[in-house]
């Protein structure tokens, strides 16, 4: 039930990508503005037209330039999310669901909409939800298709920061209830790497780097496209409990964390999202810091860039930390793989939507 | 009151519109969506039946459609009597020279649906006269509304083009319009006078329905 | 159904009006179609109710200028009998193949000149009156039919051509599509009046409005007045075109000004 994609495109907006993604994976499709990653989707989704192209969802072939095989858009089964929600202005919420459906069905459409959290709307029409909702209603009507591959095209961009952190923990949750491949339009490195199992970097139109998410997070090439100031790593960790100061104890790999914000129950797994440039190294466990975080590892390896950086990768038990410091740090510290060393991490620095729940592991 | 010129108007205008509107809902659809070649000659042509002096018009449709013309010799052949001179004729002409009544406003019409919102019908599955039917005419409505309100009373006025292709014969293309010239040039006043009011009031009452109705579909989509 | 109160309201309302809207319309009637000059507008009403009083059958009846009329036949309009105000463009149908035969001259028609109500010109027959006015600069307009294709323009033409008034009356002159045009313009009151037929002028609702002096016939050709049946002409047609060479007919037409052809 994979979806399969290989384009080719010269011209106006030349293309070069190849990737595969599994029934409930989700794949990020991440670039800097102009990439041709939105070129990407439309082209699955048969708005687009490339020269050379093969795509297939579930065994079916939807797009074969060399077979002559070209399905329109109304004859792929998919679900797209639209950057601006793209509703039917003259319908309830409930019949933009309906509309989707091959057989309308109403309960099942506010089976749906209840899904995504929207309660007691399901009459309105879109004029009268906020962003937020008519995006759960674009994301219902999506569902409503039955699809063979879901497509999101930079979903949260168009609404607000807190409004946007909601929506893509109630992704996260909606990934069990998903045995479709979903493909996820970003520019925003975070929320790639906070809901993406595989990611794609294009730049120019071109595949940079294609992979599982940690891998690309690792990759010079990627970062290059996207910046390195966007490296980070993802520690899972799980929550123990809420102390009355405002700061929850989570168990991770190698000891406790402390982080603020978080409002889950106790025992929930979730993933800790630490960029680069707010670790600091210290070859001793140090004392009197502010600091809350102080996590023991092992040194993997030190990558130069071409400034005055370097990342140094960091073992964590068998997950990965990266620090970004001078090359001045570096030397003096003069570390060398396999050295011990502590990653120490503010507490503050880890904003709430830094942190997202796990995916539960699927049936 | 000639009662009968009354319903011979409101018969070629009724005519009219049932014709043209398919037409305006195709080609208005067709001209707003896509960029082909010939589009701008296409839309020159649609046009020109606004910028011609109804004589001129006129002038033409009798070549073309005349006694001696192909055109209207196929037609006494397929149906033995003339083409001009009757009301099949005026049904023809007018059809013709409403055309920019019909098509501009529904293109606009048309050109008012957001793509985005035609493309997410496309991959709700929705085949294009899917699409069509549901979710571009809801959406198109107004414009075609006004395209045919602007067809039905414009048919109702139109004077030079039905005298020169249908005459004036009782019952048959003596329109509403031409019986006021006629009762005119009878020395008639109070006969035109009250035709003329009935026209006015009918006119009226089309256009007054139709902001009714277009509102209703405004409101609907607020 | 996502059919709102006004969608259906519209479908309703397109639904009826297709319905009641026959192609061919119920309300035709098969009563022939006499083509009239517009010098006959009052006269030839008048005969078609006596006929229809007399023989209980219709007519329907078009008003025109003459050499309309010709055209519309010579392109294939349905009439079945043509009253011209002038014979030689009968004749020239005939010799064309659209009449039945020559057809018969039924009335001569008279010129006069008119001139609304409160006009500083007076109606006179030498037409003094209008050449005084017209040298002391105090003719706004004048109307005649045009002389192109209706006859009584073409005699007004001649008959001011005679009188010598023609060129002097070309920077004034307001030209009617047909007679019937011609006396509205002359009565308007935007003209100081116009030449038109005899009898229009002696209609009511015309008289009412002005007054008029017959213009000498010897100044102009006679206006021959012949109708003929058109090829196609039913019973009906026939049936009017005897009833008016009948006394009933013939007395209408006298008291519309007509004289009738070998009473000169």
């Amino acid at each position: 039930m994979a979806l399969e994609v290989r384009l080719r495109a010269t011209g106006a907006i030349p293309l070069d990508v190849a990737f595969r993604a599994e029934a409930g994976e989700v794949l990020a499709l991440v670039g800097p503005s102009g990439s041709g990653k939105t070129t990407v989707l439309r082209s699955i989704a048969g708005l687009w037209h490339p020269q050379e192209a093969r795509i297939a969802a579930g065994g079916t072939t939807w797009l074969d330039t060399g077979a002559r095989v070209n399905r329109p858009a109304h004859r792929r089964r998919l679900g797209v999310v639209f950057q601006a929600y793209a509703l039917f202005p003259h319908m309830s919420a409930v019949r933009n669901v309906m509309a989707a459906m091959d057989r309308a069905d109403e309960y099942e459409a506010r089976r749906l909409l209840h899904l995504v959290n929207l309660h007691g709307l399901e009459t309105r029409r879109p004029a009268q939800l906020s962003g937020g909702q008519q995006q759960r209603v674009a994301l219902a009507r999506a569902l409503a298709r039955q699809p063979q591959a879901l497509l999101l095209d930079e979903p949260f961009s168009a609404v607000d920061r807190a409004t946007r952190e909601r929506l893509q923990a109630e992704v996260i949750a909606l990934r069990a209830h998903l045995d479709m491949p979903v493909v996820l339009v970003t520019h925003d490195m975070a929320e790639a790497q906070l809901l993406a199992d595989r990611m794609v970097v294009i730049e120019a139109g071109r595949m940079v780097a294609e992979g599982p998410t940690a891998a690309v997070m690792a990759d010079p090439a990627a970062l290059r496209a996207m910046g390195i100031r966007e490296l980070a790593a993802m520690l899972p960790a799980t929550i123990i409990e809420r102390d009355a100061d405002g700061l929850t104890r989570l168990e991770g790999p190698t000891g406790p964390l402390f982080l603020p914000g978080i409002t889950d129950a106790p025992g929930r797994e979730v993933r800790v999202r630490i960029m680069a440039q707010d670790v600091i190294l210290s070859r001793q466990r140090p004392e009197g810091l502010s600091a809350q975080n102080i996590v023991p590892g092992t040194v993997l390896r030190s990558v130069s860039g071409t400034g005055p950086g370097v990342l140094v990768h960091i073992d964590v038990a068998g997950h990965e930390i990266v620090a970004r410091i001078t090359r001045r740090a570096a030397d003096q510290m003069r570390l060398a793989p396999g050295d011990a060393v502590h990653a120490i991490v503010k507490s503050m620095s880890i904003a709430r939507g830094q942190i997202i729940r796990a995916p539960e592991p699927r049936a | 009151m000639d009662w009968t010129a009354l319903g011979l108007s409101l018969r070629l205008a009724g005519w009219t519109v049932v014709i043209l509107l398919p037409v305006a809902v195709i080609l208005g659809r067709a001209l707003a969506y896509r960029r082909f070649l010939g589009k701008g000659l296409i839309e020159a042509l649609v046009m020109l039946p606004l910028v011609l002096p109804p004589t001129v018009f006129g002038f033409y449709l009798l070549v073309a459609f005349g006694g001696n013309s192909p055109v209207g010799d196929l037609w006494q052949s397929l149906f033995g009597n003339q083409l001009v001179f009757s009301f099949e004729g005026l049904v023809v002409a007018s059809v013709i020279f409403n055309l920019p009544f019909a098509i501009q406003p529904a293109q606009r019409g048309f050109e008012a649906v957001p793509v985005e919102v035609r493309e997410a019908a496309a991959t709700c599955g929705m085949s294009p006269a899917r699409s069509l039917w549901r979710v571009e005419l809801p959406l198109a409505w107004p414009g075609v509304m006004t395209a045919m309100v602007l067809t039905f009373a414009h048919t109702l006025g139109e004077f030079g083009i039905v005298l020169m292709v249908g005459g004036s014969i009782p019952g048959e293309t003596k329109t509403i319009a031409i019986a006021i010239y006629d009762r005119v040039q009878a020395f008639d006043n109070r006969g035109a006078a009250v035709m003329s009011a009935v026209l006015v009031g009918i006119s009226l009452v089309t256009i007054a329905v139709t902001y009714w109705l277009s509102a209703r579909v405004g409101r609907r989509l607020s | 159904m996502l059919f709102s109160l006004s969608r259906r309201i519209l479908w309703a309302a397109l639904t009826a009006l297709i319905a009641a809207m026959p192609l061919r319309g119920a309300a035709q009637d098969h009563a022939p179609v006499i083509a009239a000059a517009s010098d006959l507008q009052f006269a030839v009403t008048e005969l078609a109710e006596a006929f229809a009083a007399e023989t209980g059958q219709a007519v329907r009846l078009a008003f025109g200028s003459t050499g309309n009329f010709a055209r519309q036949i010579r392109a294939g309009a349905p009439f079945e009998l043509f009253m011209a105000a002038d014979e030689a463009f009968v004749a020239d149908l005939h010799a064309d193949g659209f009449t039945r035969d020559a057809g018969d001259l039924y009335a001569l028609g008279r010129l006069v000149i008119i001139v609304p109500e409160g006009s500083t010109l007076t109606p006179d027959a030498d037409l003094d009156a209008l050449e005084r006015m017209l040298t002391a600069g105090g003719i706004t307009r004048f109307a005649i039919a045009n002389p192109e294709h209706a006859p009584y323009g073409m005699r007004a033409r001649e008959a001011l051509i005679t009188r010598g008034l023609w060129e002097d009356l070309q920077p004034v002159m307001v030209l009617g599509e047909n007679v019937s045009q011609a006396a509205q313009f002359a009565l308007s009151g935007n003209a100081a009046g116009g030449i038109i037929a005899y009898s229009l002028a002696l209609a009511p609702e015309v008289g009412a409005r002005g007054s008029h002096a017959l213009i000498p016939g010897g100044w102009h050709a006679p206006l021959r007045q012949r109708m003929v049946l058109l090829n196609g002409a039913g019973p009906v047609a026939e049936a009017f075109y005897a009833y008016m060479q009948e006394p009933r007919a013939r007395a209408i037409m006298a008291r519309h000004g007509f004289e009738r052809p070998g009473d000169e």
